[in-house]
């Protein structure tokens, strides 16, 4: 793209902060895992039968969860894709609540609503996974669906087709990219989960990423720890690479179809089905939640505000939520920032910055917990010596939440017509001015919603925190995840409160997100 | 042209910043050894520093395992004698502290660390996380346990032992023989009846996987495990599951009568029990104990060096070391410290427990959790 501030040198010097932040907390620490996990003799016969079992473990929980998801997923978007009906908006939100929420938040609320005897097993790891994953992927599948035009359909009908074999002659062709992709993307989802399988898998039910974390930290195993980071890159980035080719191939259609495939319910069987289909899923959205809150108000099966009072009271856990939140509001500023350079310096240059891109999507690509690692064993020298410093895990966090704020802002910088600027400065502004009169102005929204996402990921981080996190400075997860892992009804209480407490900001934030959104194109309406 | 330039620049400036960071990265791991001897040279200037600031009230963090609970104002005498204040810092299991400590090693989350144990020792010293100390009781500390630390980078500080405890009345009821050593718990009359917490979470279940290998040897303990498996033992997390929700001599309400716990264990149930039974509820099967002697150590890099070792004089001397028997369920390291009558009455000190050479603990520990978790987790 072409803009009138590509003769502007400032361009290249907006891009340094973000490169400087992923070189040398991203790439030197992976940089210096896979260095050391060859110079380590860590492959022997036993470590690679251990690690064999932990790969395929997650590899078919993987498969089994991405399977789950599409079989809640793919009814749902049939109904909410081929038909208007009542709190249609509502339903949406809160089946899109789920991908929301901590990863810790969802592996405790399975935790509260399994029993006893489901706890540690590979079905409620899957279960929790599906959970997280369904309303994304049918959302996925639904934005797809509605582009395809319904005179198509129409017009196969008119030609004989059953329904059954319209679906398969014509809609499962024209949806079939879209729902590889959504399973691609929920794979690697369900590939690198951690939070959830740290609370609910076990000793045998392990993952690659809680496999990394359990080595380094608990059994002092880190250059094993560092092997299994390192394999786990390398799986990643493969997966990665699939993903980006199947969705660049992508069909696409840019315009909307005239009319909407949306009818409104009209046979009695399609009010049952509809009706039955959305309640499940609504229904499967929201127990989990409300059941932890529950939990956190109910001990030994008695009512009691105890838990809260405790919350609120304890020194230990009001330092840590006042952490929670200074750490968000640090990660929030930086994540945004770095993100609004980025997008604004891939943006503004002819292609020259486009690596930016791809340079901002390493944090997703290279876990949060291989982050942790690698941070954690580079910076422990003098003058770097930076384990205990508290600017750390705020900006770990930044670094993780970079590649989504980044990609809130870039697509709207890229929309706006380069005829306002040149406009403007026809009139006389300066290149100065006409950012901050057009292009700040454009993006102001764009940019709350990347500063909103940027925190509820900062509250709900656990990956790297779990390496990064000093004593004293425990952030909410690291909190529920040490209340879990001792005894006692009072405590596990205590980590429901909190889980419920994390729930509540992610659904603050989303709120703000929301309201944002929908303000926005109110206003595009009216225009 | 300029702006070409510019472009060049900006990537010049990134590959050598990126470049000068990756040596750095690599040169650490080389490093760590002439870090160590940093380390002690800096101790005269951590002492002046210390010094100038005895006018200010020093608060020492002592980090330990979360089962640490001395009597509750055990520290005032300690506070009173020398104006430290002690904060106690609870962090999960011994393993994972020891784990934690290393990867902060030099750059520590506390000054003083209590409860690495034997098995756990070597881990600790690799990794240099202590800065040696020889505390002024050292001629009255147990031995044997000074001989796991000729160079005192740690300081004895307990021993226990880890053994098959069974519920006697459980037994007596069924008029069954309890257990007496680990070849008969693999008996099909022992079958789904006993509860062992994880060797890979727990230190307890730690020197019990660690007394299988020393009876059974290394070539036999697999095998051993595999008969444990096939007859019904339950795989816990850690001991406090094990102990009070699995274990049905315990206060708790769990239906297994054998439980991996301490030989100190039955002294523990006779003296909380209100009213005191008539006799011990629970008892400890001699032939299958662990020793274990727990340590404390100096963090290395502490900022309050001097007054840590002030903290570990007092924590081996007479009146700390009293309290333990009857808090924690240990016995002193201290010699001269004198033992509860009760907790002498009850507890079991077998005079042969098994034991194993540290050196071979350290070199073998994680091919062990990985066979472990081969055998008996998957």
């Amino acid at each position: 793209m072409t803009t009138i501030y590509n003769r502007s040198q400032a361009i290249y010097w907006l891009a340094i902060a973000p490169i400087v932040a992923i070189v040398i907390f991203v790439i030197a620490p992976v940089f210096n895992i896979f260095v050391s996990s060859l110079q380590f003799e860590s492959l022997n016969l036993l470590r690679t039968e251990a690690i064999r079992n932990v790969v395929w473990f997650t590899t078919w929980q993987s498969l089994v969860s991405t399977a789950f998801t599409l079989v809640i997923a793919l009814p749902l978007a049939f109904v909410t894709a081929n038909f208007k009906f009542k709190a249609q908006r509502l339903t949406t939100s809160l089946i899109s609540l789920p991908f929301i929420l901590p990863s810790i938040v969802v592996g405790v609320a399975f935790l509260q609503i399994l029993p006893n005897n489901f706890h540690r097993t590979a079905f409620a790891l899957i279960l929790a996974h599906t959970y997280f994953n369904f309303g994304f992927t049918s959302r996925l599948i639904t934005a797809r669906w509605l582009q395809i035009d319904p005179h198509l359909d129409d017009a196969a009908r008119t030609l004989g087709a059953s329904p059954f074999k319209l679906f398969i002659t014509l809609t499962m062709p024209l949806l079939s990219k879209a729902i590889t992709n959504a399973a691609l993307i929920v794979f690697t989802l369900c590939f690198t989960s951690y939070g959830v399988v740290r609370v609910l898998g076990g000793p045998s039910r392990s993952t690659l990423e809680t496999e990394i974390y359990f080595r380094a930290m608990q059994l002092g195993d880190v250059s094993g720890a560092m092997l299994l980071s390192a394999l786990q890159i390398v799986i990643i980035v493969a997966l990665f690479i699939v993903t980006t080719r199947a969705s660049r191939n992508k069909f696409k259609q840019s315009t909307k179809p005239t009319i909407s495939r949306q009818k409104s319910l009209q046979t009695r069987k399609q009010k049952v089905i509809a009706a039955t289909i959305i309640s499940i899923a609504t229904l499967f959205a929201i127990v989990p939640v409300l059941a932890i809150a529950l939990k956190s108000i109910n001990t030994n099966s008695r009512f009691t505000t105890t838990a809260w009072r405790t919350v609120f009271t304890s020194p230990e856990i009001t330092q840590s939520i006042t952490k929670t939140l200074i750490y968000a509001v640090i990660a929030m500023s930086l994540a945004t920032l770095l993100g609004l350079l980025s997008a604004c310096s891939v943006a503004y240059s002819n292609n020259n910055f486009h690596f930016i891109s791809g340079l901002t999507t390493l944090p997703i690509v290279i876990s949060a917990v291989s982050i942790g690692l690698g941070i954690i064993i580079t910076f422990d020298t003098q003058p770097f010596d930076w384990r205990g410093a508290q600017f750390m895990l705020p900006l770990a966090h930044a670094l993780v939440a970079l590649p989504l704020a980044m990609r809130v802002i870039l697509p709207v910088l890229q929309a706006i017509p380069d005829s306002l600027r040149q406009a403007s400065s026809v009139l006389g502004a300066s290149p100065r001015q006409t950012w901050l009169n057009i292009d700040f102005k454009i993006i102001r929204r764009a940019a709350i919603s990347a500063a909103a996402i940027s925190a509820t990921v900062s509250i709900g981080e656990f990956g790297a925190s779990s390496f990064l996190a000093r004593r004293g400075a425990e952030t909410l997860p690291i909190m529920i995840s040490r209340l879990l892992s001792r005894p006692g009804d009072s405590l596990q209480s205590q980590a429901f409160a909190l889980a419920t407490l994390l729930a509540i900001f992610s659904l603050i934030v989303i709120f703000v997100i929301d309201s944002f959104a929908n303000t926005k194109s109110a206003r595009d309406s009216h225009a | 042209m300029n702006l070409t330039k510019t472009k060049k620049t900006t990537k010049l400036f990134t590959i050598i910043l990126a470049a000068s960071l990756l040596a750095g990265a690599c040169s650490n791991n080389q490093s760590t050894d002439s870090d160590d001897t940093s380390g002690q040279t800096e101790t005269p200037t951590d002492d002046s520093t210390t010094e100038s600031k005895t006018s200010e009230k020093v608060t020492l963090t002592l980090l330990a395992y979360d089962s640490f609970t001395p009597s509750p104002n055990i520290f005032d005498d300690f506070t009173a004698q020398t104006g430290i204040n002690v904060e106690i810092s609870l962090g999960g299991d011994a393993g994972e502290l020891v784990t934690k400590a290393g990867l902060t090693s030099g750059n520590p989350e506390a000054d003083v660390l209590w409860g690495v144990d034997n098995t756990l020792l070597s881990r600790a010293t690799s990794k240099n996380i202590f800065t040696p100390y020889a505390t002024k009781n050292l001629a009255d500390l147990d031995e044997s346990a000074r001989k796991l630390v000729p160079n005192n980078e740690a300081t004895p500080v307990d021993t226990g032992d880890v053994c098959i405890n069974y519920d006697v009345n459980w037994f007596k009821q069924r008029n069954l023989a309890p257990p007496l050593t680990l070849r008969a718990l693999t008996s099909s009359n022992y079958a789904n009846l006993l509860v062992v917490p994880s060797p890979v979470s727990s230190s307890p279940g730690l020197a019990f996987m660690l007394a299988t290998i020393a009876e059974f040897g290394q070539d036999g303990w697999g095998d051993y495990w595999k008969s444990l498996k096939q007859n019904g033992t339950l795989i816990v997390s850690d001991w406090t599951t094990a102990y009070y929700t699995e274990f049905s001599g315990s206060s708790g309400k769990g239906d297994r009568p054998i439980v991996v716990s301490y030989g100190s264990s039955p002294p523990a149930e006779m003296i909380f029990a209100n009213p005191r039974p008539t006799t011990a509820p629970t008892a400890v099967a001699a032939l299958t104990c662990f020793r274990q002697v727990e340590f404390a150590g100096i963090l290395r890099g502490t900022k309050h060096e001097r007054e840590a070792q002030l903290l570990i004089d007092y924590l081996t001397d007479i009146k700390f070391q009293e309290d333990l028997p009857l808090t924690l369920f240990v016995y002193p390291a201290n010699t001269k410290a004198n033992l509860p009558e009760d907790f002498v009455k009850y507890s079991l000190r077998p005079e042969s427990p098994l034991q194993l050479d540290p050196d071979l603990i350290s070199n073998n520990l994680l091919f062990w959790l990985d066979e472990f978790t081969n055998i008996v987790l998957r």
